[in-house]
């Protein structure tokens, strides 16, 4: 049951469109290569869901939704035509709306970016990965580094400028046989192209998928976790001279008036907290972060909304089959869910916290915290925050909680204490 | 009853001989207990004594039979345990008893506990009869055994019995020749009342529950009792007898087992050992008393949490009014801030009380490694006696440091000599004595530092003879030896919960052996953890746990914070037992290290 809000909150959706060309080597999400057959059928789906939830949803605003992936670029444009006129009759969307699209290079065309800017789309990001032509090949990615700039080019001149939500462009750090010089060139060169968003992350090895078997046969190098800290600590004095500031443990933007590349002191945290929310910060991605309501739409989508936190069916067929016969349910549900857990209030605490805390700028607000929950920080974790900032992990006063530049790093041993 | 009717026996063994379980079947055909109750060791009544299937406690309890003869037996049998920790529990059984039913295992024979347990139920007196248990085992040679017993006690080897416990055969003619070879006790009903104090519990709301042995006159409600110890009187609360649970019956006469509810608040006011009298007609003379068990290994016991200090101390507090030889006083670690010295019979012991603490009383605690109890000779002339490495003095106010030995039994097959021989030499032991007891098997006594017996012996001993060999000890007597101090330092600062104390020839060895162990057990921190070992005012080894640098998930999946939260669960499994030194955490294990330098 959700509790109280004093006013109705702003509602986020997540779109997922797990379709891809190739599956790339470190990749387990949820998505499908050579599914093609089925994306027809899978808009169509998509557009029932839309309009069973939105009914369901009863006119609370949307202010982002984000369409990833997978590789969303996939989806003809025809397509998002129409999901996006189901979108705009099933939701409130705001005036500002922050529509990001996951896209791959040399997925895109000019007709395509424009199309996608006509309709609404506010916000791209480009899985870049890396710059390096060898890097690429290992990932198993079907682009070069040119497909890239190419492809910024393109988005930029169809709209998606300083006057959108921006660009962002995914780098991943970490993997086997990268040297740090590698990984030096391949920011510089992406940062070249001034994008107001970078995601950097660290390459994990998931299971299943062929890169980490690779390396348990001993085929590949385990990756060195001293090499890639020394990795992320480079990009991220190199982003702060280049005036971006990190807002969260793998995400950096420009702030919004920013001229060029200006070099700027550091600026202290609480400057960074009073300023709004960069507007080229990923505003869907920190409604996850402050843990704010969003619908899961589309196969495998996850959601949290109205005190659960639900999934949808994995496979493109059965998210297909069961949207066949659905009808309307409680809200959030859509008839694709399968997956239901309730959230106590000790749940919803504990996840505030461990997803408040990867926000490096502006942490848990105190404030904040115990308007949500009517309890201070210091009642609810009293003990753990001090425990915490005794290891030098956290930084903790009135203003709220937030990870010491040591504990971006050693983040898992922070959240765990929320769990 | 007249005493010519009652019968007193324990039963004694080896550890898992199967004397529980013998008790059992002793339960069921007397129709103390139901058949159908087919709960296996019934007088295993803690839960901690079912689960490992060991017995903790002695237990006493009432069986009323008909035997052969037509007539009727009150029997009173005390299954004991075969720990050797427990050993004390032992002798006060056999103090209340005529008898003893000695079981060995038809499948292991004669070992360590057998011969010593026997020895003490001789020299108490006491009429023994063997038997040979688990005749029902394939493994079973219950001829070979037999040889054995009469090799060992005299008498002819066919008159030893031979049952199965598990199965009830033999059982029946065990009852019979009890009755007839078991000597009914002694003792006066008109003499002034006297009753032997073998054992105690507490209950909440009757205080302490006295087991009692009536060895002369007669305790009823009533009359105020007086234990002539302490010189504590009171009104008894109940007056009964186990069946096995405590059934009122008002009075017991001399000869009788059974309880009193004392009403008495402290085991301290009511000891084991004391007698019992009557405070208007009070004996003379008390009952020769045993000695109190004397804990031989110390450990500091730490709340993980430091809230949970109160609360330790009160499950302590709990754990010994039924634990007599739990001994504990307060201690501070300026490692591990508030905690508690406790003193146990032994390592079992000690494992013991730390699992019930946790269980009992959910409680995370963080034990110390296991330590003996020195006498510190300083040069001022004055001695002082030391249970935590941490305390001992500078080398230089020390005149002599003496430690505690013992008196070690190993029973074993002949083969098996050299290997023994080895382990005893490489543990500063020396050789004392070997005697032939059954075919191609040895006693071999030695002696031994008890700091070095409480390192993982049992374990290496049981592994260099695939099992075979058993032990039993004694306390023999302090030694004066080169002993010193080491100290372990982590993050550049001494950790007094990790000092030991070792001979200066095997410092060196053991501040290396002890530091690597270390840099495996403690998990890598968000910098570089310099661990070094120290002793005779030198450093010996170093090394550096290297610093952790990254440990966080890079990506958002969409969403998904299950998964996130699954991974982040799993890495806080792992963590419960950990203790903030400093800035450094460190795990239980590590506090243990000592125990497990190995010996290869
Ligand atoms: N097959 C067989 N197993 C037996 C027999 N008697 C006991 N056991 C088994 O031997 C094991 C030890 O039996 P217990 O009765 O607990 O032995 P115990 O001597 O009381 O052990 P402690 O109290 O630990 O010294 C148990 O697994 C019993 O089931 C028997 O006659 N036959
Ligand atoms: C799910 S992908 C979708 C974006 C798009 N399909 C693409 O690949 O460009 C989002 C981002 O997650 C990152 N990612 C995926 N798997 C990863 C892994 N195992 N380790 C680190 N980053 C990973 C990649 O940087 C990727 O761009
Ligand atoms: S990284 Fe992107 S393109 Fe590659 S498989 Fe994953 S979702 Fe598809
Ligand atoms: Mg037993």
């Amino acid at each position: 049951m959700g509790r109280p809000e004093s006013q109705p909150q702003n509602l986020s959706i997540y779109i997922a469109i797990p379709f891809c060309q190739v599956r790339c080597a470190y990749c387990d999400f949820n998505t499908f290569a050579g599914l093609d057959d089925l994306m027809a059928p899978y808009a169509r789906a998509l557009a029932r869901e839309i309009r069973l939830v939105g009914e369901a949803a009863a006119g609370r605003p949307v202010h982002t939704i984000f369409f990833g992936g997978g590789t969303p670029s996939l989806l003809p444009l025809l397509v998002y035509q129409d999901i996006f006129a189901v979108l705009r009759g099933a939701f409130a969307l705001t005036t500002d709306c922050e529509i990001t699209l996951e896209a791959n290079p040399g997925t895109v065309d000019a007709a395509y970016l424009l199309g996608l800017r006509a309709l609404g789309v506010s916000r791209l990001s480009f899985g870049v990965q890396s710059t390096h032509a060898s890097e690429l090949r290992l990932l198993d990615r079907l682009h070069s580094f040119e497909d890239v700039r190419q492809a910024v080019a393109l988005a930029r001149a169809a709209g998606f400028d300083r006057a959108s939500h921006g660009l962002n462009l995914d780098l991943i750090f970490g993997t086997p046989h990268q040297t740090l010089a590698m990984w030096q060139a391949s920011l510089l060169r992406v940062l070249a192209l001034e994008p107001e968003h970078l995601s950097l992350y660290a390459l994990s090895l998931e299971h299943g998928t062929p890169l980490r078997s690779w390396v348990q046969r001993g085929l590949l190098p385990m990756p060195d976790a001293d090499l890639a800290a020394e990795m992320y600590g480079w990009a991220g004095e190199l982003l702060a001279a280049h005036g971006y500031g990190q807002y969260e443990i793998s995400n950096w933007a420009l702030p919004e008036k920013a001229e060029g590349r200006s070099r700027r002191s550091d600026p202290q945290v609480s400057d960074l907290r009073l300023l709004a929310p960069g507007r080229y910060q990923c505003r869907h991605n920190l409604q996850y972060w402050r843990n704010r309501p969003y619908l899961g739409l589309g196969a495998g989508a996850h959601g949290c909304a109205a005190g659960w936190r639900y999934s949808n069916v994995l496979a493109p067929g059965a998210y297909i089959a069961r949207l066949e016969h659905g009808v309307v349910g409680e809200f959030p549900f859509s008839p694709a869910a399968v997956e239901r857990t309730r959230q106590t209030r000790a749940d919803e605490m504990g996840e505030t916290m461990l997803l408040g805390l990867r926000l490096t700028a502006e942490g848990v607000g105190g404030a904040d915290f115990e308007a949500r929950f009517g309890a201070t920080l210091a009642a609810a974790y009293g003990r753990r925050l001090r425990h915490l900032r005794g290891l030098g992990l956290l930084a903790w006063d009135e203003a709220g909680a937030r990870l010491t530049p040591a504990g971006r790093l050693l983040g898992n041993r922070v959240f765990r204490e929320f769990v | 009853m007249d005493t010519a009717h009652i019968r007193n026996f324990c039963i004694i063994a080896h550890i898992d001989h199967g004397k529980s379980t013998l008790a059992d079947r002793l339960l069921h055909l007397t129709g103390t207990v139901p058949d159908r109750d087919t709960t296996e060791q019934i007088l295993d009544s803690m839960d901690l004594e079912r689960e490992k299937g060991v017995t903790i406690k002695a237990s006493a309890v009432r069986m009323s039979y008909t035997a052969a003869d037509g007539q009727q037996y009150e029997m009173n049998l005390i299954d004991t345990p075969g720990h050797v920790d427990f050993g004390y529990e032992v002798s006060r059984a056999l103090a209340a008893c005529e008898g003893a039913v000695l079981v060995v295992d038809a499948t292991q024979g004669i070992e360590a506990q057998t011969l010593a347990n026997l020895y003490l139920a001789l020299g108490a007196g006491l009429e023994v009869l063997p038997v040979i248990n688990k005749i029902d085992l394939p493994s079973a040679d219950p001829v070979g055994v037999a040889q054995e017993i009469a090799n060992l006690l005299g008498g002819d080897a066919q008159a030893v019995l031979p049952i199965s416990a598990k199965e009830g055969t033999g059982v029946p003619a065990l009852l019979e020749r009890i009755v007839e070879h078991i000597p009914p006790p002694k003792g006066d009903s008109s003499a002034p009342a006297r009753a032997l104090i073998f054992d105690s519990h507490y209950d909440p709301y009757k205080g302490v529950i006295a087991y009692v042995r009536v060895v002369s006159g007669q305790i009823r409600m009533g009359a105020r009792f007086k234990l002539m110890a302490t010189g504590v009187q009171g009104e008894p609360l109940e007056i009964g007898v186990f069946t096995p649970g405590m059934t009122p019956t008002g009075e017991l006469s001399a000869g009788e087992v059974g309880y009193v509810a004392t009403g008495l608040k402290t085991v301290q006011q009511c000891r084991v050992g004391d007698t019992l009298t009557l405070a208007a007609n009070p004996a003379p003379e008390p009952l020769p008393g045993y000695q109190k068990a004397k804990p031989m290994v110390f450990a500091g016991l730490y709340p993980v949490d430091g809230e949970d200090y109160a609360n330790l101390k009160e499950a302590l507090d709990k754990l010994q009014l039924n634990d007599a030889s739990l001994t504990f006083e307060p201690e501070t670690s300026q490692a591990l801030n508030f905690g508690f010295r406790c003193g146990f019979l032994g390592l079992f012991h000690m494992d013991i009380v730390q699992e019930r603490l946790e269980r009992e009383y959910d409680l995370d605690i963080l034990a110390t490694a296991p330590s003996v109890e020195y006498e510190v000779l300083l040069t001022s002339g004055e001695t002082r006696l030391i249970d935590s490495p941490a305390d001992l003095p500078d080398e230089s106010v020390i005149e002599a440091v003496r430690e505690p030995w013992m008196r070690i039994q190993i029973f074993t097959p002949e083969t098996y000599y050299g290997t023994i021989m080895e382990l005893v030499t490489r543990r500063r032991g020396a050789f004392v004595e070997q005697e032939y007891p059954a075919p191609g098997r040895v006693l071999l006594t030695y002696d031994i530092p008890l700091a070095e017996l409480i390192v993982d012996f049992y374990d290496q001993l049981k592994s260099r003879t695939r099992g075979y060999a058993s032990l039993d000890y004694q306390f023999h007597s302090y030694r004066q030896e080169d002993l010193i101090k080491l100290q372990i330092l982590i993050n550049e600062e001494p950790v007094d919960a990790l000092a030991m104390i070792v001979h200066r020839a095997e410092a060196y060895a053991k501040g290396q052996a002890l530091v690597s162990k270390l840099k495996e057990l403690i998990p890598s921190q968000q910098f570089t953890i310099p661990i070094q070992a120290a002793g005779g005012g030198r450093i010996i080894s170093r090394a550096n746990v290297r610093a952790l640098k990254k440990d966080v998930l890079a990506k958002c999946y969409g969403g998904d914070i299950s998964r996130k939260k699954k991974l982040l669960e799993k890495q806080k499994r792992g963590k419960r037992r950990m203790k903030m030194v400093g800035a450094v955490e460190i795990p239980q294990e590590a506090f243990m290290a000592v125990l497990r330098l190995g010996d290869d």
